[in-house]
This record gives structure tokens, C-alpha cells and sequence, in this order.
């Protein structure tokens, strides 16, 4: 009996040992960790789903091609989720491919260099309200612009000629359409299945406060105000703000106006009921555009210009960035990369090349977005990202703000009985304002 | 009482057998030793990486404020405290319980209605009991996706539809702030129910059917039945039950991740969702890892919380 004690706390000893050994190694060092070049191919990540990440395979290969460097290229869906763990790892991704308003959140957390941006082939053909959108809170430059798009306003154009109705110009337009599509059977089945607009209402994400944006910037509103010096304020609480978001309760709350569901829809639930011929009206990007081409027909909708709200047309831009992360150690084969990204053959590949274009919009001045794609609806996009477009300030992390703004949004939207507008824009005002001091981007 | 005199017996067998061989000396003693822990390994290391290492790593990332490229702030308790004190934090923990209370209670009943109706060895009740299983072997975000529709929030939803033939609805289900909950624990009892309904299937059996005939024969109605055989005899698994219930709603995530997102206007969200959120959409891995020990610190004050209550009673 004794013997079996001894040899099974012997054991135990034995494991604790090794699982504290394993521990050690696990966990040991919290510096940051050096770049270094391992002297495997330049490994880049991107977000980006499977069609996507065929454009991206054929853009590299043509790279690979042309200038004889490997690429490790990944593409990853869940980019952010991803880029954790291999940070836990202290080994990212030489390059990382993702949106311009993720670099708030990557300098914050430390996982970017600072670029030169002179270093950059062919630096001077995009615009410089582009690079300015690449600088951290510090005014260095922490990424190089590689694609741009605004959202845009699509409508089913067979139900609205259906039903005898102009192209909206202004918000209230948009809402008597949306009304009509949901209430006079536009696509003529007798049955009342239609609806308006499909909005992506839910948090998640924070979906509605990305869709919601455009509108408010319509009518003067805004989420934060850059007070300049890296300092921000909240103004989600000002009177043009209020109005923006009383007329979008009142889509959420005029039965038929926004699709059912609305309230917990992310874009994968809501996008179908557009796809699927069950509304007509879609605020999103033009990346959509061959998905719904396929499903419902070129001819059988429109991209217009954003209606008006009452002050302009402000749309969201948006757009993707060439991160260097702090962990590469390959600035030759970087460099290359870049420029090659930068380019007209770049660019030109990476609207072409594959399935879905990865490049929307291009950030070199030499491509013309409508001409390369042969198709004028993209001079719809282009034409609002230069003249009525506002993009989330990138300095700061703007996920937080915009995770905010939708958990707002989306409790006033859902109470239609109380008028909780003011009240609910003055909460989210404090919580922005929290957000921006722990950022100590607060003015 | 009806299990007790059963497991006495088969834990004291092997015991016996050990005593009256003493003699085989020590190496067949260290042999068989080596044997037991041989077959451990596997079991021990996947254990060790798998579980807990993360659980270690966990606990050491609550105390910091994470960020590897920039080397982790030691910041003490102040994680926790920013969790204790957010108010976030703290409606979603009314959820979580509610939505737990309500499943578990929920699941127990519904499960326990549906092995009573269900005991049997016939082939009819094999093939019914297999299909009312099926919902627990399904994944929880198809079975979320497929509750997504049947909820549809319109009077041509399936749901409001077959509400409309006893004149109520249409509902709002998971649009509507009132309703979402009570919509996810509907779910969470549909998938859960099941398994709770083959646990105690497996206690039902254990019972001494001659109990059964001797109350009939001194007059016992069904219901005095139920309450003074059955249910008694059904103690332990349904302490079981109940332990793994409480568990695993507590950790509820997939249900509501896929139903609701946690909205509308946060109606719904619970612990995991919040702390899923801050972790990975926010990059507040510490404050996230201080949710997360906390959560296991109430797991096992529950988990063994009911079994030191479920003692007492059998003692009593």
C-alpha cells in the first residue's frame, strides 16, 4: 500500500514538474518581439472569403511572376480573431491586408511599423487625403492605401417603374418607396410579401452603427468630431444627429419599411432578402454587386446617387490598407510587394483577376475604376467617394464607437412606443466619451 | 433508497479481490501501476494542453492587460473590478441566470414528461426516442439558423402562422425586447430536454417495479406514485440533470451568438456573449480572461454547491 502512495505522488510530482516546464515555455517573456527574417516566402494575410482569396492567388502569382519573390498568401475570414492568436504567438504575418479602420486598433495594440511613405513607387498617384487616413494618432504613417469604395443605394428598378415611381432624391423619397414596395405589391405575386429597405439592425459587429452613419452624416450628424492633435469629441447628442437618427426609427418603426428581423439581422441574414427578391431597396458596397447580378439580374435593379437627407449625401467610405507588422523582417521583399500592390498592374489584377474584386475602387489615380470594369455603375461608386464621402476616423480604434453607436441605436430603434431619441443619443454621447478617454483620445 | 443497496456492493467486489491476494509481491504491484498510468498519458497530456495549460494562461491574462507586441501591463485585480462594475457586465448576468433558471427548470420538466412517456422497450419507442434525440446531435447554429426562420417575426412566420388558427400573434420571437429571452430559452429547452430525457430514462429503469404494484394494490393514485416512488428513486440523476444543466447554461453562447447576436437593445446578451465581444471584438483579452475566471469561479461554487445540497438530502 505504501509503495503505491509513494509511486503514485512520485507520478504526480513528476507531472506537475513537466506541466510547470511546459508552462514556463509557454508563457515566459513579454517583450515585444524582434523582426526577424526566417528566410521563408513573405507571408501575407488578408480578409478575405474564398472568392476573394482567388483574386488574391492570381494577383500573387502574376507578382511571382514578374519579380521572382514567394508569397505565403492566406486568406482569412476571420482576420481579427486570427491576428490575435498569432500575436499571442508573437509571430504575425509579414503583411496584413485589412480595413483602413482597423489601424487604430493595430498601433494601439503595437502590431504595426512605421512606413515611409516616399519609399513607396508611385507614391504621388494617390491622393493625399488617402495617406492621411494611414496616419496613427502619432501622425506617423502606418499603412499604404491599396482600395477604396463608398457605399451605395440600390433599388429594384422593375418594382418601382412597377409601380410608377421616380428614382428617389431625398431621404423622404427613399422612405415613400420603401413604403410603396412594402404596401402595393410590387412584385405582383397578390400576396403581401415585400418589404422596403433591408437594414443589417443588429449589434453585432456593430453593424447598425456602420449602416446608420450615412444617414446621419446626411442631415449634419455625426458620431465624434476630430478636434485635431489626435483629440476627439462625441456629438452624437447634437440636434442634426437627432434628426438623422428620428428618420431612421421611423423606417425601423413604419411596419413594411425595413425588412422583418430587421433589429438582430447581421448582413449575412439581411443581404438574402434583397438577393431573394423579398426587398427592394439596399444600402451596402459594391462588392455585392456580382452576388446580386447573379441572383436577380443586371437589368433588374439600380445603383443611384444617394438621396439627399437635409443637409447633403454623404455616403461611408470605406476601404482596405497594406499593413507592415512589427514582426517583419523582410523589408526587400516588403518593398516589392508593396509597390507591385500600388501599381496599375496591381491594382488593375486585383479588380480583375478573380472572382470578386479586392481592389473596389483604385487608390492609383492612373486606373479608372468604370473603364477597367467596363460597367458605369462603378462611376456611381467612384463618383461619390470623390465628391460625398466621409470615411471612421482610423487613428483612433474606431470599433469601439462604432460597437457603441449600434448598441444605441438599436435599443432606440427597438422601443417605437416612447420617444427616446434624445435620451438615447445623450447615453451614447457618454459612452463615446468613455471610449475616447481610455483611448486618451478625448479632447 | 431503492439504488443505495446496489452500489455498496459493486465498489467493495474489487476491494475484496485486492485483499485476498497479498502475497503477489511488488513487482506485479508496480507493473499493474505502470499499466494504469501508461493508459492515462493520452488522456493526461490532451488534458494537460488542452485544458489546463489554457485555464493556467487564463488566469495569469486576468491579472494584465494583454497586448504581446507591446509587452503585458501588470495591472492586478483591476481587470475584475472593471467587470464586477460594468454595467453591461451586470444585466448580462441577470440574463444569463434568468436564461439559465429558465432552461434548466425548463429542460428538466420537459425532459422528465418525455422519459415517462417514453419508458418502454417496444421498437416504436426505440425509433421515437431517437428522433426526439436528434436535437441534441445537431450543430446548435444549424438548429439556430433553422429556429431563425420558424420565428419569423411576420404573420406568415411558421410559427405566428399556426399561433393565427387560435386567434393569437403575430409575435415579434427574437425582434422584440420582451419576447427574445423567452425565444432563446424555447430553444434552449427544444435541444436540451432531450438529454435530460436519456439521463433520466437510464434512472427510470433502475426503479423496483414491484414498488410500483404494492402502492397500486394499498390504492396510491398516479400522482402519490409519481411523488413517493418514482421521483425519489430519480434523485440522483436528476442532481445530475440539474448539475450539468446549470453548467452548460451558464456557458450558453452558440444559441444566442446565432439567434440574436445578443440584441435587440442588448435584450439578450449574457456572459459569454459580453465576453466573447470585449475579447475578440474589442482586443481586451485581460478583461475578457477576468469574465471568463469568474464564470469558472461560479461554476464550481454551483457544481459543487449542488452536490454538497444533494448529499445532505440523500442523508436526510
Amino acid at each position: 500500500m505504501d509503495s503505491k502512495k509513494m509511486s503514485r505522488s512520485r507520478a504526480a510530482v513528476a507531472l506537475t514538474i513537466a506541466s510547470a516546464a511546459v508552462l514556463t515555455g509557454c508563457g515566459a517573456g513579454s517583450s515585444a518581439p524582434a523582426a526577424t527574417d526566417d528566410g521563408q516566402p513573405i507571408e501575407v494575410w488578408a480578409r478575405a472569403g474564398t472568392d476573394a482569396a482567388t483574386t488574391y492567388a492570381a494577383l500573387f502569382k502574376e507578382f511571382t511572376a514578374k519579380t521572382g519573390v514567394q508569397v505565403n498568401f492566406q486568406g482569412v475570414p476571420d482576420l481579427d480573431q486570427q491576428l490575435q492568436t498569432r500575436a499571442a504567438s508573437k509571430k504575425l504575418p509579414d503583411i496584413v491586408i485589412n480595413d483602413s479602420a482597423a489601424l487604430g486598433n493595430y498601433t494601439a495594440q503595437g502590431y504595426l511599423q512605421t512606413l515611409d511613405k516616399s519609399t513607396v513607387a508611385g507614391n504621388d498617384k494617390i491622393a493625399d487625403s488617402l495617406w492621411d487616413e494611414a496616419k496613427g494618432l502619432d501622425g506617423a504613417t502606418y499603412g499604404v492605401p491599396f482600395s477604396r469604395q463608398t457605399m451605395v443605394t440600390m433599388i429594384r428598378k422593375d418594382w418601382r417603374e412597377k409601380l410608377g415611381l421616380p428614382v428617389p432624391k431625398t431621404q423622404e423619397d427613399l422612405a415613400a418607396l420603401a413604403q410603396a414596395f412594402a404596401t402595393q405589391d410590387p412584385d405582383g405575386n397578390g400576396q403581401a410579401d415585400t418589404y422596403g429597405m433591408t437594414v443589417p439592425g443588429s449589434t453585432e459587429r456593430g453593424y447598425l452603427g456602420w449602416w446608420a452613419s450615412s444617414y446621419i452624416w446626411q442631415d449634419g450628424g455625426s458620431y465624434l468630431k476630430d478636434e485635431g492633435d489626435g483629440k476627439y469629441a462625441a456629438t452624437a447628442s447634437s440636434a442634426e444627429a437627432e434628426k438623422g437618427v428620428t428618420w431612421i426609427k421611423q423606417q425601423f418603426c413604419t411596419p413594411g419599411n425595413t425588412q422583418p428581423g430587421a433589429l438582430t439581422a447581421a448582413t449575412s441574414v439581411a443581404s438574402p432578402f434583397f438577393q431573394t427578391g423579398k426587398t427592394g431597396i439596399i444600402l451596402t458596397g459594391p462588392y455585392n454587386l456580382t452576388a446580386f447580378d447573379t441572383a436577380l439580374g443586371k437589368d433588374t435593379y439600380e445603383v443611384i446617387e444617394a438621396p439627399k437627407g437635409s443637409v447633403d449625401n454623404t455616403v461611408l467610405a470605406e476601404g482596405e490598407n497594406i499593413y507592415v507588422t512589427a514582426s517583419n523582417g523582410k523589408p526587400e521583399q516588403t518593398r516589392k510587394v508593396i509597390d507591385y500592390l500600388v501599381s496599375p498592374d496591381g491594382q488593375k489584377a486585383g479588380m480583375t483577376a478573380g472572382k470578386q474584386p479586392i481592389v473596389r475602387v483604385p487608390v492609383n489615380a492612373d486606373v479608372d475604376a468604370a473603364s477597367v470594369y467596363n460597367d458605369p455603375r462603378w462611376g456611381v461608386v467612384q463618383d461619390a467617394l470623390k465628391d460625398s464621402s466621409k470615411a471612421f476616423p482610423s487613428a483612433i480604434n474606431f470599433v469601439p464607437v462604432k460597437q457603441a453607436a449600434a448598441e444605441a441605436l438599436n435599443k432606440i430603434v427597438s422601443d417605437c412606443g416612447s420617444d427616446n431619441v434624445a435620451s438615447g443619443l445623450k447615453d451614447l454621447d457618454t459612452a463615446i466619451n468613455n471610449e475616447l478617454t481610455s483611448q486618451n483620445a478625448k479632447s | 433508497m431503492t439504488v443505495t443497496p446496489t452500489k455498496p456492493a459493486e465498489t467493495l467486489a474489487p476491494a475484496k479481490g485486492a485483499k485476498t491476494t497479498p502475497a503477489r509481491g511488488k513487482r506485479t504491484n508496480r507493473k499493474q501501476l505502470l499499466a494504469i498510468w501508461l493508459f492515462l498519458v493520452p488522456a493526461a497530456v490532451l488534458g494537460l494542453y488542452f485544458k489546463f495549460i489554457p485555464m493556467v494562461e487564463g488566469i495569469r491574462l486576468s491579472l494584465f492587460k494583454v497586448q504581446p507586441f507591446l509587452g503585458d501591463v501588470f495591472v492586478g485585480f483591476d481587470n475584475y473590478i472593471r467587470v464586477l462594475t460594468d454595467a453591461r457586465f451586470m444585466e448580462a448576468l441577470g440574463h444569463t441566470v434568468v436564461l439559465g433558471l429558465t432552461q434548466t427548470l425548463g429542460a428538466l420538466v420537459v425532459g422528465f414528461v418525455l422519459a415517462l412517456l417514453l419508458e418502454g422497450q417496444s421498437r416504436s419507442l426505440w425509433v421515437l426516442r431517437t428522433a426526439i434525440f436528434l436535437p441534441v446531435v445537431t450543430a446548435l447554429a444549424v438548429v439556430g439558423e433553422i429556429w431563425r426562420i420558424l420565428y419569423f417575426p411576420t404573420a406568415d412566420g411558421p410559427l405566428n402562422n399556426i399561433l393565427s388558427w387560435v386567434g393569437l400573434g403575430p409575435l415579434q420571437f427574437l425582434n422584440g425586447t420582451d419576447t427574445a429571452l423567452w425565444s432563446i430559452a424555447v430553444v434552449g429547452i427544444w435541444s436540451g430536454a432531450p438529454y435530460n430525457m436519456v439521463i433520466i430514462l437510464a434512472g427510470l429503469t433502475g426503479v423496483d417495479r414491484s414498488l410500483y404494484e404494492s402502492a397500486g394494490v394499498d390504492g396510491a393514485t398516479i400522482w402519490q406514485r409519481l411523488r413517493y416512488i418514482t421521483l425519489p428513486a430519480l434523485r440522483p440523476s436528476i442532481v445530475i440533470v440539474l448539475t450539468l444543466a446549470a453548467i452548460r447554461s451558464l456557458r450558453s453562447f452558440t444559441e444566442v451568438y446565432v439567434l440574436t447576436g445578443g440584441g435587440p437593445a442588448g435584450s439578450t446578451e449574457v456572459w459569454m456573449t459580453r465576453m466573447y465581444s470585449l475579447g475578440f471584438q474589442r482586443n481586451d483579452i485581460g478583461v475578457a480572461s477576468a469574465a471568463a475566471v469568474l464564470l469558472l469561479v461560479v461554476t464550481l461554487l454551483l457544481t459543487v454547491g449542488t452536490q454538497l445540497l444533494a448529499r445532505r438530502k440523500a442523508l436526510r
